[in-house]
């Protein structure tokens, strides 16, 4: 009589695709996954309840560091949150550089996806292709606000940056570069019959159990479901701008794929009209009083980040400081479908899947 | 089968394009103006307002001041300024508060140290540390004209 | 070289032979220390990189380097490992490596053994690298390794039937497993190559040939995106440098069978081209073989365990037997 058992694997926090600390507990029989336990925290460090002990300024930097990859949609949710609690009017030319900045970020963000994503398919070129692009949106925001990755650029009221001269010629300059190399990136990859092997039919859902789930983004899109912010919801100055939101019909890691790089796309055509409708000058703060005080009272606010719908709870009483401050974190959310995705799937497909959810350890954690 | 020869065609042309790898240790790279580094320190232009220590998330910044030892002049200098590099995360918050531009960033990012210690940085180290000093320091929040800052 | 093998065995010979060996195996080395020199380049390069460049000139000392680096650290091994197999296992994957290039005919005069069963040994042997890599999967007492051997075992098993189908043809139009007269039947012109009589058994003897050298798009045992890095995880220093000389041996050893099997092995690609020696047409070759190995490896992602199963099993099997059958027909109609 042979006896069979389950081998038990952690898959992390130490692995190099779970993209940080992340960790699974996987039940595997050979190479099936029979169960999937995520395992977060590991890069917990309390944002929410940091935040209770300081004001609003000084809540900006840690927003930078939820999601790492995209600060400056973050740093937009919560002077968003407040500027709505208190009414605050921000400037146009203000509201267009956040616009520019978000959607630069976008980019950005989505080409560390990509580049990532392959380097877990086993390619690791385009990962090197992906940040030789990237490098040039960083480089952009370091001229504007002095840091590469956590730029603590945005502040109730507006920016704490104007542009500097010659800043929205470099961005005007980076569109047709970009689209250049998306046709490269889609020669290099989009075709290749291995890649589309591995991720066509992997990790399938269906619309009611993506909603079901909460799922946000490319995530939700991906099922077919026309849901995004910039288009549900307007905010900033997105109602100005012609765009169209990719959407998939299957729900697999191949539909998320084509969405996040026609999101580049329609990133890229918004970046153009804003840059061409750019006031030539104007305020970049608004009036904002001494200390930031909103009144007494609760507020949502959200936003499209590149991985979904992130949202900023507040509740004021009044003070200098939030009462209580909620991160509705797109990864977080997301990653919930995880373990349902999992089961059934094999050991290669599991990181198929995960990169494929797209998150960031910073944003799950918090 | 096209879709890999393509692939492969992409590499290939990549084989003698030019390269995009920084010559960074031998060539130093140069920061935009705006770079946040390593602060400075100008301890006679401090007045001891402690907005600095106030805003700061982390709270890695202490000073204590001392009575103008000129008996004419008002108001206090600064006695010690201590600044706590291990959690100073170069939000940029206190060169924004600061009234009189005391505390202003450089383009210093070299910052890695052996020992915890040498993180530590006091109000010599600071006012020495004048190379690459930014020039402007306030952007939205520059101060207009009649004084006083529009925001803290 | 070959008078030498056909003499008999004395302790002279014998230590001449060793001689022999030894020489070789530090040609071998050169070959691997530069091999992976090349290969870092030629990926950075593709990657807009520059690839090593602090070591010497253009970098060049670099691989001594790191091999020294292997050579002077801790070597560990797991408390809960098999031990004696564990610290097997390296040996046994790369005494094979080394023992198929014996068979190998670099040019007319030059080679060591000339096997009237050469292909066969040199199928034969490597397939005795895979227990080595079960066994370090085993032995390690680790999950990932474990995962990593078996699926080595399973790969191993799928590609090396194609591989040995597929050159069946070349074997059947020159009635000979010695390698080298099967270089010897190939002319002097790149027509007259086995490459286009055989092309369709030179595809699948590609495919399943990088497949044996486990390397991208098949290098799932050390898929280090899911394995960590598979067989040999648990192994550090010198234990894991014998695993890369193993994998960089059978990267020479694969370039040169093909380059023997279907690029006309020394013989120039056109008659008038004759006055190059044809050792050098041979290294020119077979860098080729290698560099193709390496751009590989700079641009495809990894195949799926189970894709990889059926691509050797219901295509490239049926495809090799194909051929097999064609290439009777073949010879069957035309050598008449």
């Amino acid at each position: 009589m042979i006896r069979t058992e389950e081998l038990l694997l952690n898959v992390g926090p130490q692995h190099p695709s779970t993209h940080g600390v992340f960790r699974i507990i996987v039940k595997l029989d050979g190479e099936v996954i029979t169960d999937a336990t995520p395992v977060m925290g590991y890069l917990h460090r309390g944002t929410e309840k940091l935040a209770e002990n300081l004001n609003y300024t000084q809540i900006i930097p840690y927003t930078d560091r939820m999601d790492y990859v995209s600060a400056m949609t973050n740093n937009y949710v919560l002077v968003h949150a407040v500027e709505k609690l208190m009414d605050i009017e921000v400037p146009e030319r203000a509201e267009f550089l956040r616009l520019i900045v978000m959607e630069l970020q976008r980019v950005a963000s989505h080409l560390v996806w990509w580049g990532t994503y392959l380097l877990d398919i086993g390619a690791m070129s385009p990962f090197l292709y992906a940040f030789r692009d990237r490098e040039i949106i960083v480089d952009l925001f370091n001229e504007l606000c002095g840091a590469r990755l956590t730029y603590n650029y945005m502040r109730v009221g507006g920016v704490k940056w104007d542009a500097p001269s010659g800043w929205i010629d470099k961005v005007r300059d980076f569109i047709p570069h970009m689209r250049k190399r998306l046709d490269e990136y889609d020669r290099l990859v989009s075709g290749n019959e291995i890649f589309l092997a591995r991720i066509k039919g992997v990790g399938q859902y269906d619309q009611e159990t993506a909603i079901n789930y909460g799922l946000s983004g490319a995530n939700l899109r991906s099922t077919g479901v026309d849901w995004d912010l910039r288009r549900a919801e307007p905010y900033s100055l997105y109602p100005r701008f012609e765009f169209d939101v990719p959407l998939g019909s299957k729900g697999d890691c191949y539909d998320r794929y084509v969405i996040r790089i026609q999101e580049i796309k329609e990133s890229l055509r918004i970046l153009e009209q804003a840059v061409a409708q750019f006031p030539s000058s104007g305020e970049t703060m608004g009036k904002v009083p001494r200390v930031i005080r909103p009144p007494e009272g609760e507020i949502y606010a959200r936003i499209e980040s590149p991985r979904g719908e992130i949202g900023c709870y507040i509740i004021s009483k009044g003070k200098a400081e939030p009462y209580r401050l909620k991160f509705r974190r797109p990864s977080f959310v997301n990653l919930q479908i995880l373990p349902k995705l999992l089961i059934g799937e094999t050991m290669t497909n599991l990181i198929t899947i995960l990169g494929g959810v797209d998150i960031v350890v910073g944003e799950v954690d918090c | 089968m096209k879709g890999l020869i393509q692939g492969l065609g992409v590499t290939l042309k990549a084989l003698t394009s030019k390269k995009v790898t920084y010559r960074y240790p031998d060539v130093p790279l140069t920061m935009p103006d705006r770079f946040r580094g390593i602060q400075y320190l100008d301890p006679d232009k401090c007045i001891v307002c402690n907005q600095c220590a106030r805003i700061c998330p982390t709270d890695c910044i202490t000073l204590t001041g001392k009575p103008n030892p000129d008996p004419e002049a008002k108001g206090k200098v600064v006695d010690t300024f201590d600044l706590n590099f291990e959690t100073c995360i170069l939000c940029d918050l206190c060169t924004e508060v600061c009234p009189t531009e005391a505390i202003v960033m450089t383009n210093q990012f070299e910052l890695a140290a052996y020992s915890r210690d040498d993180l530590f940085k006091d109000r010599k180290w600071l006012s020495e540390n004048t190379s690459l000093i930014r020039q402007d320091n306030n952007g939205a929040f520059m101060l207009p004209k009649g004084g006083g800052k529009k925001d803290a | 070289m070959n008078e030498l093998i056909q003499q008999t065995f004395t302790w002279q010979n014998g230590l001449i032979f060793l001689g022999w060996g030894i020489v070789f195996l530090f040609i071998v080395l050169g070959f691997v220390t530069y091999a992976i020199y090349f290969e870092r380049k030629v990926i950075g390069w593709m990657q807009y990189r520059h690839g090593p460049t602090r070591l010497g000139p253009f970098g060049m000392f670099q691989t001594i380097a790191d091999i020294f680096k292997l050579l002077i650290k801790e070597d560990t091994i797991p408390k809960k490992a098999d031990r004696a197999l564990f610290i097997l296992a390296p040996v046994i994957a790369y005494v094979p490596a080394f023992a198929v290039l014996a068979t190998i005919p670099y040019t007319s005069t030059l080679g060591f053994a000339d096997l009237n069963v050469g292909l066969l040994y040199y199928a034969a042997l490597s397939s005795i690298s895979t227990i080595g890599i079960v066994l370090a999967g085993w032995a390690s007492n680790n999950k990932y390794s474990l995962l990593g051997g078996m699926r080595s075992a399973a790969q191993m098993i799928s590609y090396e039937i194609p591989l040995v189908l597929s050159v069946v043809g070349i074997i059947m139009m020159n009635g000979s497993l010695s390698l080298r007269t099967i270089v010897e039947g190939q002319g002097s012109n790149f027509w007259e190559w086995n490459l286009f009589p055989q092309i369709v058994g030179f595809m699948v003897f590609v495919i399943a040939a990088v497949s044996e050298l486990n390397r991208t798009p098949f290098d799932l045992p050390e898929a280090e995106s899911e394995l960590v890095a598979g067989y040999h995880v648990e192994y550090s220093g010198f234990r894991f440098a014998f695993f890369m000389l193993a994998e960089y041996v059978y990267v020479f050893a694969i370039s040169a069978l093909t380059t023997v099997l279907f690029l006309g092995g020394w013989h120039p690609p056109l008659a008038a081209l004759d006055v190059i020696p044809g050792l050098l047409w041979f290294v020119l070759k077979f860098s080729f073989c290698v560099f193709f190995l390496f751009w590989l490896r700079a641009t495809l992602p990894r195949i799926r365990v189970d894709q990889l199963m059926s691509l050797g099993w219901k295509v490239l099997l049926p495809i090799a037997l194909a051929n097999i059958f064609v290439t009777a027909v073949c010879l069957e109609i035309f050598s008449k």
